[in-house]
C-alpha cells in the first residue's frame, strides 16, 4: 500500500512570494485584462473615462432618426414649444415674483407657443407687473421650455422626470435615456467593427509581411554574424560583435535618426548615388517597397544582435572536442557549420524565433519614428494602427474602446501562438538536462 | 602505416612544450604515449591529427608528408577522451559522417558501417542515439567512427579515463583486439601505466615535453633508464634507497643488499637502490631489518610498508596469508638480482 503524501503548504512561503505575485498581477496580468476591458467598451476622449450625464443633441436626433423612436416623438423633440403651465409658472414665480406669475396665469394658461419669440412676445402682454428688461425677458421665456433637448440632466430619474413633462411616449423613453448619455458604455461593436473594415484586413496583411521578413533577416543575419565571427579570432571577433550590437544599445530615436540621414532625399544614399546621375528621393518614403525595406532592416538590425549574441553564445558551448572530432573527420568549415553547429542550434534558434514572433507582432516604436505607417498606410501594422487609434487620432477623438479592441486581439494572437511553440517545438524536451555528459 | 615525428617542436605563445622530439611508430604497431599531466603527451597527439600546428619539425605518414596539411587532409582516426559523438544524429549517422562527407553513395555507407559496428561489436545500437548509450558503447561507437574510413594512423586520447574500473579492463583489451585485427597504426595517449603496459607494443614514456625512454613494457618495468621510469612504472610504485658498496655488498644503515654475481662497483661509491616490492621479502634472506609501518590487505596479496631503522621506507607485496602486525619487527632480504641501481642523479648505472 503506498501513500501519497499531501504536499505542504506553508504560509510563510506564500509570504515569501507574495511581492513576485504582486509584481506578477500588476504588471502582467493587469493589462492583459484592462485591455480586455477597455475593449468591450465605446471609451473615447468624448465619453472620458468615468459616467456621464444626460444630453440630447442635434446629432443624437439624426442618429434617433435610424431607431425605433416614433415620427411623433422625434417631431415632438424637435418641435417642442413653450407651454405655460403649472410648473413653469412656479419657476416664474420664483423669479420674478408670485404676482407677475398670477397675472401671466390670467392672461395665457394653458397656450402653447412653437417659437421662443411668440413665448417672449406673450410675456410682454403683462401690464401690472411688466418685466421690463429684454435679458429677463429672455430667461423668463426659457422658464416655460417643454423640449428636453440640449438641457444637461446630471441623473436618468432627473432626464426621465423631464421626457414626463414633456409629453414623450413612454414607449420611446428608454431609447431616448440610452442615446442621451454622454458616458462610456459596455459594447461588443469594436470588435465587429474591426471583423468588417477592410483596414483591418490590411493591417493583418502588414503585420505577416513585417513580421515574417524581420524575422528572417534577424535570425538569418544572427546566425550569419555569429557563425562568421566564430572562425575569427577573438579579439576581431569582440569587435565585430560590439559594432554589430550598437543599434541595440542606441536609443531609438537617435537610431532612427540615422536612417533619416542615409535616406533622406538629401541624404547620404541620395547624395551618393547622385554622383551616378540618380536623381535625388526620399529612399525611406518614396515607393512602399522602399519604406517596407526600411522598416525591415532598421528592425532587423537592432534584432540581429540578440540573435548573434545567443547563437554565439550556444556555438562557444559546443565542445571544442566535438567541433575537433569533425575536422578529423574530414568535414571541410561548411560541412562543420552545416551538420555539427547548425543542429545543435536548433534550441536557440527556436527560441529566437519564437520570443522575436512575440516582440516583433506587438512592437511598432521603430516604424512609429520612421515611417510612421506611410507612404498612405502602406507600413501600417496591427500594433501600430492600435496606437494610432486609442492614443495619436489625427481627427483628436481618440477611441480607447477600439484601440484596446485592436489591442486585445494581438494579446489573443500572441497566447495562442505561445501555446503552440509550446506544443509544437515540445519546450519542456528542449529545456530538460543536456542529454550527453561532457 | 609508419608514422615518423622528426624534430618536432610546439610552443603555446612563449612556452615551449615541445622541443625537437622524434618519434617512430612502425606499420601495424601500437605505441603508448605516457607520462604525468603536462608531460606534452596530449599536445603531440593533437600535432599529429592536425588540430595543432607544428612550430618545427616533420611528419610523414608512411612516404606522405602531412606537416602542414589541415586535420582534414590527414586522414586519422581520433578517440576523444569524452569519445565527442554528435549527440543530435543516431549511431549510425555518427559513424556513417567522415564517409558522408566525402560524399560517398549510401550503399557504400551502409555497408561499410555495417561492417565497422560488427568490428566493434554494435550492431544493434545503430539506431540510438548517443545519449541512450553506456559510456562503454559510445567508446565502442566513437572507435568505429575513427576506424570507418580506415585511416593512417588511429589516435587515442585516454580513451578509458571517463570509464569505470569493471569497463575499463574490458575496453582494454577490446581496443587492442580491434587494433590487432585492423592492424592498424596507433598511437595511445595515457597517464595509466597499466593500460600501456597492457595494450601496447611499446611505450613512449614522457616528462617535459621530452621522450625519456622508448621500450617494449617488459623491457621498461625490467630495465628502466633512470630513477623518474622506474618510479613511473609499477604499482605498488618501486622503493627507492641510498646505499653505499661496501665489498660485495651494497650497505645502508645495518642492512646490506648482495651484489648481483658478475656486477662491479667501486668500493665506497655512494649509489641509489631501486628496490620492486615483489622484490623484498623473507624468501629473499634476512639482511635487512625494520618495522612493518602499513599493511593493505588487497586479497590476493598483502601490502606491506617496512620502515627502516634511518627512516627509509621500503615497500613489500607478499601472497595473502602472512598475517603480519603492524609494529612488528621483521628482518627481510632483497633479491639481489633484480636491484636496479641508479647513481646520485639518477641516471642508471
Amino acid at each position: 500500500m503506498s501513500r501519497i503524501s499531501k504536499p505542504r503548504f506553508n504560509w510563510l512561503g506564500l509570504g515569501f512570494l507574495a511581492p513576485a505575485m504582486i509584481v506578477v498581477v500588476l504588471f502582467f496580468l493587469a493589462p492583459v485584462i484592462m485591455t480586455a476591458f477597455f475593449a468591450f467598451t465605446n471609451m473615447s476622449t468624448s465619453t472620458g473615462i468615468t459616467g456621464g450625464d444626460y444630453l440630447l443633441s442635434q446629432s443624437d436626433l439624426r442618429s434617433l432618426a435610424n431607431t425605433k423612436a416614433s415620427a411623433a416623438t422625434l417631431d415632438a423633440l424637435e418641435n417642442a414649444g413653450y407651454r405655460v403651465d403649472d410648473a413653469g409658472l412656479a419657476r416664474l414665480a420664483e423669479a420674478q415674483g408670485p404676482a407677475t406669475a398670477d397675472e401671466f396665469r390670467k392672461l395665457h394658461e394653458g397656450d402653447l407657443f412653437t417659437s421662443r419669440r411668440d413665448m417672449e412676445r406673450a410675456l410682454k402682454d403683462l401690464r401690472q407687473h411688466r418685466i421690463r428688461s429684454t435679458r429677463d425677458r429672455k430667461l423668463a421665456a426659457e422658464l416655460f421650455t417643454s423640449s428636453v433637448m440640449d438641457q444637461r440632466f446630471d441623473t436618468e430619474e432627473a432626464f426621465r422626470a423631464a421626457l414626463m413633462t414633456s409629453g414623450i411616449e413612454a414607449a420611446d423613453h428608454d431609447t431616448l435615456v440610452d442615446e442621451a448619455y454622454t458616458g462610456w458604455i459596455w459594447t461588443t461593436k469594436n470588435i465587429e467593427l474591426l471583423a468588417s473594415l477592410s483596414s483591418s484586413w490590411r493591417y493583418a496583411m502588414n503585420t505577416a509581411i513585417y513580421v515574417s521578413f524581420t524575422l528572417a533577416f534577424n535570425v538569418g543575419f544572427g546566425l550569419f554574424l555569429a557563425i562568421s565571427t566564430f572562425y575569427l579570432s577573438p579579439r576581431v571577433a569582440a569587435t565585430f560583435r560590439t559594432i554589430w550590437f550598437l543599434p541595440r544599445v542606441l536609443p531609438p530615436v537617435l537610431y532612427v535618426l540615422m536612417w533619416y540621414w542615409l535616406t533622406w532625399d538629401t541624404g547620404i544614399i541620395s547624395t551618393l548615388a547622385g554622383y551616378f546621375g540618380v536623381a535625388p528621393r526620399n529612399w525611406m518614403l518614396d515607393t512602399g517597397t522602399n519604406a517596407w525595406v526600411v522598416v525591415i532592416l532598421i528592425n532587423g538590425f537592432v534584432g540581429a544582435s540578440l540573435g548573434m549574441i545567443l547563437f554565439s553564445s550556444a556555438i562557444k558551448a559546443i565542445p571544442a572536442s566535438m567541433l575537433h572530432a569533425s575536422e578529423v573527420d574530414g568535414a571541410n568549415r561548411w560541412q562543420q557549420v552545416r551538420y555539427i553547429i547548425l543542429p545543435q542550434l536548433r534550441w536557440p534558434i527556436l527560441f529566437t524565433s519564437s520570443y522575436q514572433t512575440l516582440s516583433l507582432l506587438t512592437s511598432f516604436e521603430y516604424i512609429l519614428l520612421a515611417t510612421d505607417g506611410g507612404p498612405g498606410g502602406t507600413t501600417e501594422v496591427w500594433a501600430l494602427a492600435a496606437y494610432h487609434t486609442a492614443l495619436n487620432n489625427y481627427g483628436g477623438n481618440l477611441q480607447y474602446g477600439l484601440g484596446a479592441a485592436y489591442a486585445l486581439v494581438l494579446v489573443v494572437i500572441g497566447i495562442v501562438t505561445s501555446l503552440l511553440y509550446l506544443r509544437f517545438f515540445n519546450f519542456r524536451e528542449l529545456v530538460s538536462k543536456p542529454r550527453i555528459e561532457q | 602505416m609508419q608514422l615518423k615525428l622528426k624534430n618536432f617542436t610546439k610552443t603555446f605563445d612563449s612556452t615551449t612544450v615541445i622541443d625537437g622530439m622524434d618519434l617512430t611508430v612502425n606499420d601495424g604497431e601500437m605505441m603508448a604515449l605516457l607520462g604525468p599531466s603536462g608531460c606534452g603527451k596530449s599536445t603531440t597527439l593533437f600535432t599529429i591529427c592536425g588540430i595543432h600546428r607544428m612550430n618545427g619539425g616533420t611528419l610523414h605518414f608512411g612516404d606522405r608528408e602531412v606537416s602542414n596539411l589541415p586535420s582534414q587532409q590527414r586522414n586519422v582516426g581520433v578517440v576523444f577522451q569524452n569519445y565527442a559523438l554528435y549527440p543530435h544524429m543516431d549511431i549510425r549517422d555518427n559513424i556513417a559522417f567522415p564517409l558522408r562527407v566525402q560524399k560517398l553513395d549510401s550503399t557504400t555507407i551502409a555497408r561499410k558501417v555495417k561492417e565497422i559496428a560488427e568490428l566493434v561489436h554494435i550492431p544493434e545500437l545503430l539506431d540510438r542515439r548517443p545519449a541512450q548509450l553506456s559510456g562503454g558503447q559510445q567508446q565502442r561507437v566513437a572507435l568505429a567512427r575513427a576506424l570507418v574510413r580506415k585511416p593512417d594512423v588511429l589516435l587515442l586520447d585516454e580513451p578509458l579515463a571517463n570509464l569505470d574500473a569493471k569497463l575499463r579492463l574490458e575496453m582494454r583489451s577490446e581496443i587492442r583486439r580491434i587494433q590487432l585485427e585492423t592492424g592498424i597504426t596507433a598511437i595511445l595517449v595515457t597517464h595509466d601505466q597499466v593500460e600501456a603496459m597492457s595494450m601496447c607494443d611499446r611505450i613512449a614514456l614522457m616528462k617535459d615535453g621530452k621522450i625519456v625512454q622508448l621500450s617494449e613494457p617488459s623491457e621498461m618495468y625490467n630495465n628502466p633508464s633512470n630513477v623518474f621510469v622506474a618510479g613511473f612504472l609499477g604499482n605498488p610504485p618501486i622503493s627507492f634507497v641510498k646505499a653505499q658498496v661496501q665489498g660485495d655488498d651494497f650497505g645502508f644503515g645495518n642492512n646490506r643488499v648482495a651484489v648481483a654475481p658478475g656486477l662491479k662497483f667501486r668500493v665506497g661509491g655512494a649509489l641509489q637502490l631501486g628496490i620492486r616490492p615483489e622484490h623484498f621479502g623473507p624468501q629473499f634472506g634476512r639482511d635487512v631489518q625494520g618495522k612493518i609501518s602499513f599493511v593493505e590487505n588487497q586479497g590476493r596479496e598483502d601490502l606491506y610498508n617496512v620502515t627502516l631503522e634511518n627512516g627509509v621506507v621500503i615497500r613489500s607485496i607478499q601472497p595473502a596469508g602472512t598475517r603480519l602486525k603492524l609494529g612488528e619487527t621483521v628482518s627481510w632480504g632483497v633479491s639481489s638480482e633484480n636491484v636496479l641501481t641508479f647513481d646520485l642523479q639518477g641516471a642508471r648505472l
